[in-house]
């Protein structure tokens, strides 16, 4: 064989490559396509149930196909009515009496009334698994009084409860009714009140919903259809993201004002308020010595708040302060209760005679130890593979070290993680806080009498094991409080009284990630349009519809 | 017959030491290992503590920090120093044990033969056929994170090869005059198994050991690249899945995953080489085909990485 | 044909092994399915939700035994349960169809390798010490020691990122319909060239190798040398005598080698987020996903058992040839 025929029997190949090469390159996007990246799925299943207590159903299920009675906006800390228009209080707060709104379709032309929103809260009642929020723990009753009024009926006075009602994706009960098994139900052809409820193409690695025909907000959505890719990672849909191929995303992005916002400032926009719960060093307190609030104090002084959110959120959050909340309650902050955090300041030199004073003295080995006790010898648990997390515990550590507490990090895969905190089985360990519209859902989980589960018994939240009486008195005021004043008043003094007691060592407030195409699209929300959080992730009480509804595709192509 | 082919009695560092003084390709493998063990020796005293938060993140490669600092801020050439000792050592342990594994199913099944082989060969066979990485990341998945999981993980799908490879060597030498003729003797079999088999078998042995951690660190970086090691523990590779996680393509940070690549490469490669002078030298066969080809003339030198397989079927 | 059977009957019971280890691995390890889906929710979800979720995805406190028959019981029909990180899409259907792009990756990345590795051996015998000879052997081995998911994340890098000449992920463009057009199929084999050259790239050495050195023994055989006393044309002599009878110990190991590629082209595809197993299964060990754990790891099993089979019948039916062929 000779080389020039070797060529000839290579021709095939080439003529192969060549076809290859000509193929399209990279396709403009249409203009009025919002590509969505959410959800991290290696390939996408068919599922539009909004009830499934999984994230099984796709991400536009719980807001943008399917809707709620309100959608909660996190940055103006408001209820805003959707599928109700209102609400009163009656009996003393044993009645919650809703106003359903009127003119909303469902997607198949079909009108919604209130006996859709009572059909609901019944499937609920019939299937434990879907009461994701618990709404049956509270509710005795559902009723539609007539068309436009629903009354939920309580067993006792817990106005909290509201913002579970209002959070709960209504579906008709024309299609529903007739679904022998709901927890089980794909819902592959989903027919909802959401702006988004035409499923156009679903392929493994790509969907896209279009237009609800009937929508009920006049010339809404002005967007034509949503698609989403499937990204496996956060790195794979960070690289679509910085290529033009993703609209928005919410996302971690290092360095993003190098990474993604240089690459073309005028079309990429982000927007970290720092909204997304609370980032704590829990401390066990049914151990010594963290059942000693100075000892608390101490090591939360000795950690490098400012350190650490610079190596492990690339400073895109900031140091938290005595209150432990995040900055979706920054409307309700209490200024006296961050006065009185000096606890939070980085300051070793104090936190080391605060503990000299409590007794804990260092031994020959440099770490101090409980009286008649052993040397302070503690893991940090933490998620293996959260890199944020795994960062900040490697700088925590050093700051305890520093003290004289023989600290180290240990990484666990997430299960075995979970089990152990939620069993209270561990010193030290890195959490997350339970937000919900109110200061009261955050701090039930952190004092409360209620959320504490003995040592060895999985607990939700509370994993720390902490009880306050005076807390448990003041919660128990605002699950009767309806009178937002008094509300305020109840929240400031919960916030002051966390202050002083310090259950649990707030790190950081959580940034809400959320990357966007402003050259294609206007409306997202921003630092100087505050209107709304701006990530995808927060879909838990609607809020990506409140955007959704107000994207306008830019006309004029940059 | 039993003259020229009773491979003489030498132990494995002699017989290695012979390949390297002996075999271009050999020396070569051994010179980059030899770097590689100094480095995993005494390297990490040098760099002194590789988790520590040296600088901004993701810089690239400077005087102060040689291979730039990863996207924690931490030194990538200390990560790569300090890698360097726990992946080899888990490469190494873990070769040798996949090989004793392996010489404890196979060399029995092939010596004794029947129903022994049956039974061993036909495990060994199916462990051949189940696909290894899938196997390895299900089980890897359900034990607590770390090295020894990994070696664990790393057993299970490996010995199956050695056992193989091991048992035909075996099954070989109950052939020989000189196994014969203990057995005629009267020499208890487990005697005739650790005195006069084993003995001839530390060549093929060796080689195996070699292989088999070059398998070992290939499959354990792949792992930890999946994030199914300890990720909090400095290996290859951690780094290489840390490199993932912080977004070096991203970033553009090649200087955070291409040198731990390399090292890894350079490592396999160098082992591969070691083990292509190595069996040449020892292996009897190969030694006698390359004199009678050298006395007929052929072509050149023919170099089989033979895998001694003798079929169960006929 | 007796031969046949019985590697029929082999790899059923390296099938039945796969599907034990299967049931008994992950119960035998501590830890809780339910609990990593309750996490998702960080805490949204009551326990007496859990707890009616744990019914409905059927974690019962049975004995062992039962579960197991019943575990074989539903294998046997093809039900492989409920996938609970993607609740509630049976397993099967979560599978689907990435199965296929997992063999399209894995398969044609053996071939190519093969096919090419091979010829590239047989040059290499050929022409004993021409730069191919010279060259090759080494520069693949040392391509082969790289890991096969590091030669994935280099290309996606530079050819991908820095160069921008391959997409960077997934099996074909989001906006392309698939099907049997000239646009789709170009487009697939965009999307997997730069999967398939790592695949090719790093495996390439050993089909080299084994198929050299096959050659050089065969080269030196009667059977050759007479075919070439003949004065029969080279090239006939080097493909059709030569390359022929030195491909058995290749296809030999075409088998095992299937197995192994697809180990890798599984790490392969995480890096190039293609829509296959690997990604898939990764995730499912990550969610604590039992089922669907189990279903991939068995439908990936089956699916090399039967790639070997097949390796069996071509060996098979080639060594009857070469036997036929010689008498």
């Amino acid at each position: 064989m000779t080389a020039p025929r070797l060529w000839v029997r290579l021709a095939p190949v080439l003529a192969l490559l060549a076809v290859v090469s000509c193929a399209p390159q990279r396709k403009e996007l249409p203009p009025d396509v919002l590509v969505v990246s959410q959800e991290q799925q290696a390939s996408w299943v068919r599922n539009f149930n909004p009830l499934t207590p999984a994230t099984a159903a796709r991400w536009p299920t719980l807001a943008g196909v399917y809707e709620p009675l309100f959608v909660y906006n996190s940055v103006q800390a408001k209820q805003v009515p959707w599928l109700a228009t209102g609400f009163e209080w009656r009996d003393g707060g044993l009645l919650l009496r809703v106003t359903t709104r009127s003119g909303v379709r469902w997607s198949d032309g079909r009108d919604f009334d209130a006996g859709d929103v009572a059909f609901t809260f019944d499937l609920l009642r019939r299937h434990k698994a879907l009461d994701r929020r618990g709404c049956w723990g509270f509710l005795q009753s559902v009723t539609a009084v007539d068309d436009r009024t629903v009354d939920f009926r309580f067993q006792r006075v817990f106005v909290p409860g509201f913002d579970e009602i209002a959070a709960v994706q209504i579906v008709p009960e024309h299609v529903w009714a007739s679904i022998e098994d709901p927890v089980r139900f794909p819902n592959e052809h989903p027919v909802a009140t959401g702006p988004f409820t035409e499923v156009l193409v679903f392929r493994n690695q790509v969907y896209e919903l279009g237009r609800n025909p009937y929508y009920w907000q006049k010339d809404k959505p002005a967007v034509r259809a949503l698609r989403f890719p499937a990204y496996p990672s956060n790195d794979r849909a960070n690289l679509a993201l910085v290529f033009d191929e993703v609209d928005w995303a919410g996302n971690f992005i290092p360095a993003i004002d190098r990474v993604y916002v240089q690459r073309a400032p005028e079309r990429h926009g982000y927007w970290f308020p720092c909204t997304a719960g609370s980032i704590f060093l829990y401390a066990n307190t049914t151990r010594e010595p963290f059942s000693d609030v100075r000892v608390r104090k101490a090591l939360s002084m000795a950690v490098d708040r400012t350190l650490l959110v610079d190596v492990a959120l690339h400073r895109y959050s900031r140091p938290a302060d005595a209150t432990g909340l995040s900055d979706a309650y920054a409307a309700l902050r209490d200024t006296v209760a961050v006065g009185m955090g000096d606890w939070v300041r980085f300051d070793p030199d104090r936190a080391s005679r605060m503990l000299d004073e409590a007794g804990y003295l260092r031994g020959t080995d440099g770490f101090r130890r409980s009286p008649g006790g052993g040397a302070w010898r503690y893991d940090v648990l933490v998620v293996s593979g959260w890199s944020d997390w795994v960062r900040a515990a490697q700088v925590i550590v050093r700051g305890l070290r520093a003290i004289g507490v023989d600290a180290s990090v240990r990484t666990y895969d997430f299960a075995a993680w979970f089990q152990r905190v939620q069993e209270g089985d561990f010193d030290l360990s890195l959490g997350w806080s339970f937000e919900g519209p109110a200061p009261y859902h955050a701090y039930r989980y952190l004092m409360a009498s209620s959320t504490l589960k003995p040592v060895g018994t999985p607990s939700l939240g509370n994993w720390h094991r902490y009880a306050s009486p005076t807390a448990d008195s003041l919660l128990g005021a605002f699950e009767r409080a309806t009178e937002p004043a008094m509300q305020r008043e109840l929240g400031d003094r919960l916030q002051r009284l966390f202050a002083s007691e310090a259950p649990a060592i707030p790190l950081y407030p959580n940034p809400s990630w959320a990357e966007y195409a402003k050259g294609r699209f206007e409306g997202f929300p921003s630092r100087e349009e505050p209107y709304a959080d701006p990530s995808p992730n927060k879909f838990d009480r609607g809020e990506p519809l409140l955007i959704l509804t107000a994207l306008r595709p830019r006309t004029e192509r940059p | 017959m039993s003259g020229p082919l009773h491979a003489p009695r030498m132990g494995p560092i002699e017989l290695l030491w012979d390949a390297v003084r002996s075999d271009r390709r050999a020396l070569s493998g051994a010179i980059i290992l030899a770097v590689f063990l100094a480095v995993a020796v005494f390297g990490p005293h040098i760099v002194g503590d590789a988790t520590a938060l040296v600088g901004i993140p993701l810089q690239p490669p400077s005087w102060e920090h040689w291979l730039g600092t990863n996207g924690q801020g931490q030194d990538v050439f200390a990560q790569l120093v300090v890698g360097t000792r726990v992946s080899l050592a888990i490469g190494f342990t873990v070769g040798l044990l996949v090989v004793l594994v392996g010489a404890l199913v196979g060399v029995p099944a092939g010596y004794f033969g029947g129903k022994v082989d049956g039974a061993l060969s036909g495990l060994a066979n199916v462990f051949l056929v189940l696909p290894g990485l899938p196997l390895a990341i299900v089980i890897a998945a359900y034990l607590p994170s770390g090295p020894v999981t990994l070696g664990l993980v790393l057993v299970v799908t490996g010995w199956a090869w050695n056992a193989r490879v091991l048992r035909s060597q075996a099954l070989a030498l109950r052939r020989r005059d000189f196994v014969a003729a203990a057995r005629v003797s009267g020499e208890s079999r487990l005697r005739i198994l650790a005195v006069e088999v084993l003995p001839n078998m530390t060549s093929v042995i060796v080689a195996q050991v070699i292989g088999s951690t070059v398998y070992a660190i290939g499959a354990q970086v792949g792992l930890e690249f999946l994030g199914l090691g300890d990720v909090s523990a400095v290996t290859w590779g951690t780094n290489l899945y840390w490199a993932q996680n912080d977004s070096a393509l991203l970033t553009g940070a090649w200087w955070t995953f291409a040198p731990t690549g390399l090292c890894v490469a350079l490592v396999g490669f160098a082992l591969t080489q070691l083990n292509a002078g190595f069996d040449e030298i020892t292996n009897p066969r190969l030694r006698l085909e390359r004199a009678w080809r050298t006395f007929l003339g052929d072509r050149g030198r023919g170099v089989e990485r033979s895998t001694p397989v003798v079929r169960d079927h006929d | 044909m007796n031969y046949l059977l019985r590697r029929l009957f082999f790899y059923a019971s390296a099938a039945w092994t796969a599907v034990t280890l299967n049931f008994f691995l992950p119960r035998l390890m501590p830890g809780d399915p339910a609990t990593a889906l309750f996490a998702r929710f960080s805490g949204q979800m009551t326990p007496e939700a859990l707890t009616a979720m744990r019914e409905a995805l059927g974690f019962t406190n049975e004995p062992l035994g039962r579960q197991y028959l019943t575990y074989l019981q539903h294998v046997l029909r093809g039900d492989l349960g409920i996938s609970i990180s993607k609740f509630p899409s049976p397993v099967v259907d979560v599978i689907g169809e990435g199965l296929r792009w997992t063999l399209f990756l894995a398969g044609t990345g053996v071939v190519l390798s093969f096919v090419i590795g091979s010829l590239l051996g047989v040059i290499a015998a050929w022409w004993r010490r021409g730069w191919v000879d010279q060259w090759l052997p080494s520069v693949f081995s040392f391509i082969g020691a790289f890991p096969y998911f590091w030669l994935a994340m280099f290309a996606l890098w530079w050819f991908g990122f820095t160069l921008g000449w391959f997409p960077l992920g997934h099996a074909y463009a989001d906006d392309t319909v698939p099907g049997w057009t000239l646009e789709f199929v170009a487009d697939v084999l965009r999307h997997a060239a730069l999967p398939l050259a790592t695949v090719v790239l790093a495996t390439l050495g050993g089909w080299l190798l084994t198929m050299r050195n096959a050659m050089i023994t065969v080269l030196g055989s009667d059977h050759v040398n007479l075919a070439r006393a003949k004065g029969l044309e080279p090239r006939s002599v080097m493909l059709r005598y030569a390359a022929r009878n030195a491909l058995l110990p290749s296809i030999t190991g075409f088998g095992m080698a299937l197995g192994y590629v697809l180990g890798g082209s599984l790490l392969t595809e995480v890096v190039f987020s293609y829509p296959g197993q690997g990604y898939l299964l990764v995730q499912a060990v990550r969610s604590q996903d039992y089922p669907l754990m189990q279903g991939i790891f068995l439908f990936i099993t089956l699916a090399v058992l039967a790639a070997n089979w097949l390796v069996d019948l071509a060996t098979w039916w080639l060594d009857a040839r070469t036997r036929e062929s010689a008498s």
